[in-house]
This record gives C-alpha cells, sequence and structure tokens, in this order.
C-alpha cells in the first residue's frame, strides 16, 4: 500500500532526475574501496585480536572448551551466534561470551564497547568465515523471544523524528537513495549484512560491530542510542542474523 | 542422603560459577530507555489561520529547515529569525552552557524539490508542488501541514518523520515550512 502511493505520486512528477551527486561514493572512494578489498585495513585488528585470543583466553581451544565443543565443530558453532548459552541463562553474542571467557580466566573483561573486544570478537567470528551461517532462532524459547523482540524493536517507531528502523529499511523503500547514500536492505530473508559484520567503515577509519553500526543509524535518525549487550541489542543482531541464514560469512567486511 | 547432599553441593556450584559468570557480563537495561522514546498515537492537528504565508523570511526559514539536517551540520548564512542552537523557551543560559545543536527537517533526505543537492527519493518529489498538486486541486495547504506535522493521519504505514507530534518542531515552523513547499518557486 505504501509503495503503491510512492508509485502513484512518482508518476504523478512523471521523470525522476539524478544528477552525478547522487551517490556518496565518488570515483576516488571507488578506488580506495576497490584497494581495501584487496587488503582490509581491519585484517590488522583482527591480527591484533587473534594475539590477544592467545593470551586472555588460550586461544581457539579455550574458546572451544568455553563453549563445549571440539576445536573442529568450533568454526560451525560460531556460525551460529547469537545463541541461547546454558551457562550464562542468556542468548548473548559473542563479545558476551568472551567476557564470560575472561572472566574465567581471572582476566578482567573489556567492555563491549571497547577497540580491544572489538578486535577480540572480530577474531572470534573470523573463526567461522568461509562457514555458512546457521543461527537456530527455533532451538528453544529463548531464542524464538530474541527473534520477537529483535522484530519488534526494528519496527518501533520511536526518537525526536518518529522513526523505527523499517522507515529506512524495509522492502517498500529498498532501492531509494535517502541523501545520496541507497538504503540497504535489510528486512528480507537472503540478506547477507549480519554476515558481513564486524566490518572496517571507511567513514569511521575503524572497525566496527553491528551492534556499533545500530547506534550509528539510532544516532543519525535521533532514535535514543541504546547500549551494546542490551537484550533489545542482542534481539536486534538476531533478528538480522536470521535474515542472513545460509549466507556465508565473511568478516571483516569493508563498508562504506 | 549423601548423594542428594552431593549433588546439592555440586548444583549449587555450578549455579554459583553460572551467576559469576552471568555477572561478568555486561547486560545493559535499555527497555527503559525505549519506552521514554516511544512515538505517540497519531493526532489530527488543525491549521492556524494565516499558516501558510507568502513572507519572504517565512518562507526562507522553512526553506533552510527542509534542506539542513541540523544546526552543527548546517552550512552557509542563517536565515533570519532561525537559531543554530535549540534553546529551551523561559530558560536562561550562561555562556558557559553547552546549547545542544537545533535539528532541522532534512526532508531533502528523502525529497527532491527546487535545488536539492543530492535528494532522496524514498518520499515523492517534491518540485513544482504548487502547480502539480495544489493548483491542480489534487491537494490543499492543510494537507501538507497535516502531511508534515504528523503523517500518520493520511497513510498510518508511512515511512515519513512525524515533526509535529514529536515536538521536533513548533507548529508556527511547521507553517514556514509548508509555506515553502506550496511557494512558486523560480
Ligand atoms: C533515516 C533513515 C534510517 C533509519 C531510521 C535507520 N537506518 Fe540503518 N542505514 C541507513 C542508511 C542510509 C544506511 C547506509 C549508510 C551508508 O551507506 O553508510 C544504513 C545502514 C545500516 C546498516 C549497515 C548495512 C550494511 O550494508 O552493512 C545496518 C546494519 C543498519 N543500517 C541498521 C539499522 C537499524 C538496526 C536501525 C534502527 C535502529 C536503522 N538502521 C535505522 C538509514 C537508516
Ligand atoms: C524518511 C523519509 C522521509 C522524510 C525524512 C520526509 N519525508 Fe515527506 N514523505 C515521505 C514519504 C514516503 C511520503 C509519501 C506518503 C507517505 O507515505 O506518507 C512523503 C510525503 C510527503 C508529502 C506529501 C506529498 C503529497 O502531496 O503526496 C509532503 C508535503 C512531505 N512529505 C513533506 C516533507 C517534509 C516537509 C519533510 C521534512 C520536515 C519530510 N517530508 C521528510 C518520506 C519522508
Amino acid at each position: 500500500m505504501v509503495s503503491k502511493k510512492i508509485i502513484l505520486a512518482f508518476a504523478l512528477i512523471g521523470v525522476l532526475a539524478f544528477s552525478g551527486e547522487q551517490f556518496a561514493m565518488s570515483d576516488s572512494d571507488r578506488a580506495i574501496y576497490a584497494e581495501m578489498l584487496e587488503s582490509n585495513p581491519a585484517d590488522m585488528d583482527v591480527e591484533y585480536g587473534s594475539e590477544l585470543m592467545e593470551d586472555l583466553v588460550g586461544g581457539d581451544e579455550g574458546l572451544a572448551k568455553f563453549l563445549g565443543v571440539s576445536e573442529d565443530e568450533l568454526p560451525a558453532y560460531i556460525a551460529g551466534f547469537p545463541r541461547y548459552i546454558e551457562k550464562l541463562g542468556l542468548v548473548v553474542g559473542l563479545d558476551q561470551v568472551l567476557q564470560a571467557l575472561m572472566a574465567e580466566n581471572g582476566k578482567k573483561p573489556f567492555k563491549l564497547k571497547s577497540k580491544d573486544m572489538f578486535a577480540l570478537s572480530t577474531y572470534a567470528k573470523s573463526i567461522a568465515n568461509g562457514e555458512a551461517s546457521n543461527i537456530d532462532v527455533n532451538a528453544n524459547e529463548h531464542m524464538k523471544k530474541a527473534l520477537a523482540l529483535g522484530e519488534k524493536t526494528f519496527m518501533t517507531k520511536r526518537g525526536g523524528r518518529g522513526l523505527s528502523c523499517n522507515s529506512c529499511h524495509a522492502p517498500a523503500v529498498i532501492g531509494a537513495i535517502l541523501r545520496t547514500q541507497p538504503l540497504p536492505e535489510l528486512g528480507a530473508d537472503g540478506v547477507a549484512v549480519a554476515a558481513t559484520w564486524p566490518g572496517y567503515r571507511m567513514t569511521k577509519s575503524s572497525l566496527r560491530t553491528l551492534q556499533r553500526r545500530f547506534q550509528g543509524c539510532m544516532k543519525n535518525a535521533l532514535l535514543k542510542v541504546i547500549p551494546i549487550g542490551s537484550a533489545e541489542m542482542v534481539a536486534l543482531e538476531v533478528y538480522l542474523t536470521n535474515r542472513a541464514k545460509g549466507i556465508e560469512i565473511a568478516v571483516p567486511g569493508l563498508k562504506r | 542422603m549423601r548423594k542428594l547432599i552431593l549433588m546439592g553441593l555440586a548444583l549449587g556450584m555450578t549455579m554459583a560459577v553460572a551467576s559469576d559468570l552471568r555477572s561478568a557480563i555486561e547486560t545493559p537495561d535499555a527497555s527503559k530507555l525505549i519506552a521514554k522514546d516511544l512515538l505517540e498515537p497519531a493526532k489530527v492537528y488543525t491549521m492556524p489561520s494565516g499558516c501558510i504565508t507568502n513572507d519572504k523570511d517565512s518562507i526562507a526559514r522553512g526553506k533552510f529547515i527542509f534542506h539542513n539536517l541540523n544546526g552543527k551540520k548546517a552550512k552557509g548564512k542563517l536565515p533570519k529569525g532561525l537559531s543554530k542552537k535549540q534553546m529551551k523557551p523561559g530558560k536562561t543560559y550562561l555562556p558557559q552552557d553547552k546549547i545542544p545543536a537545533k535539528q532541522y527537517g532534512n526532508c531533502v533526505a528523502c525529497h527532491n524539490i527546487e535545488g536539492a543537492r543530492g535528494a532522496g527519493n524514498i518520499g515523492p518529489d517534491l518540485t513544482n508542488y504548487n502547480e502539480f498538486f495544489i493548483k491542480t486541486g489534487a491537494r490543499d495547504n492543510a494537507f501538507v501541514f497535516q502531511k508534515i506535522a504528523d503523517p500518520r493521519i493520511d497513510n498510518p504505514n508511512t515511512h515519513m518523520t512525524v515533526n509535529l507530534t514529536t515536538k521536533l518542531f513548533t507548529t508556527h515552523e511547521i507553517c514556514e515550512i509548508a509555506s515553502y513547499i506550496v511557494s512558486i518557486k523560480k
């Protein structure tokens, strides 16, 4: 109904003329992007994350042990996060698992929003590179609830402009342009987005996680920014990760 | 009996570990933040008399609000009577007070219009609005006012921003934005 209205309005006006400045990426940006695809600057963070992993929690082996799987099973298991973890009694992201693991090893856990945690958790997710994303939202009641909360959070209009994530990321507006930026589709099955985060953001010159990315959209669109690791944030991650089910994980991604 | 006690001990131990680990991870509450941030139900507004105007300064302010995101990002000279900062009415400010940037409409994010730079196309093109929409009788001023104030009355599933019910703008500012849209542009 919405799209019909928009199409109608377009038809009334006839032609849409787009100028060159429509797109936020200039040709030189694109050249840099192509270069970065060869060597992602965040590869260095991942390297650093793997050192942290060795030093703080006994490497991949330590993580596998904590999660109760063999090292061989670890990649496919990681490809199923966020998960309900019995020991924690919660649906959690990999970053929260790493906090628990650090505590178990007598280390002071990194803050979820810290650079060190971004590096560490990106390394941990990269263990699953090449695996198909396999989140199971029907695994148990906790996951079902998380999915429902994620969808609700995605659809809830709030903030100074009364917008929801869906206002800009609904299938009906996809392909549309928001001030020079093509809107990425998030609200349909087969959307790869979650499989490509954490990623290096060119516009921020740093490695960012998916939940950190959500915060960016909230800030820009005047939705009150909610904290990383909250039930709603993990649930949003569950919601988008479920869209990417079956898609090969490839992190760190490279983002505008 | 002994077995039971042992079991109980073991259980108690794993539970202790679980709650230790649980308290080691951050699980901040967001539900209160969200609850306070929710959008109020859709509201019908009556356009005040004298709302739509040909006054040059009013239209200039409406135009500036239409084309800019906020007072921090806005470039160029501000039209007379518009501020880059959002001061609360009735509050006195000291020089060292941090006053937040005023939010503008950023309508070009979604709408093309005369002279727009980098306009989006989520919403309809508002170019030649007077000729295409007002003169043809397809729309009137009150429709435009309500659309900007709260677009959900016209379309409950709208993707457009809500501007008066959220108190982002005052009724007066909505009038100035509407005046800009329906004005004849050269
Ligand atoms: C006002 C419009 C708007 C709203 C509201 C909005 N977004 Fe976005 N979002 C965008 C735009 C535009 C981009 C692409 C930006 C770019 O190219 O850098 C984007 C990008 C993203 C991305 C990165 C996609 C990718 O390709 O990797 C994610 C994830 C995302 N948004 C999630 C959300 C969530 C979750 C919410 C709600 C809390 C939300 N967005 C609300 C406009 C919006
Ligand atoms: C996030 C996208 C978005 C933003 C930002 C936005 N709009 Fe819209 N607007 C829309 C959409 C989509 C429609 C189509 C009708 C609907 O769904 O409500 C629309 C419709 C309209 C219409 C009605 C056109 C007609 O005659 O049918 C007017 C007028 C309008 N917008 C003005 C504004 C103004 C003024 C602002 C800024 C204060 C603004 N819009 C910001 C998306 C947006």
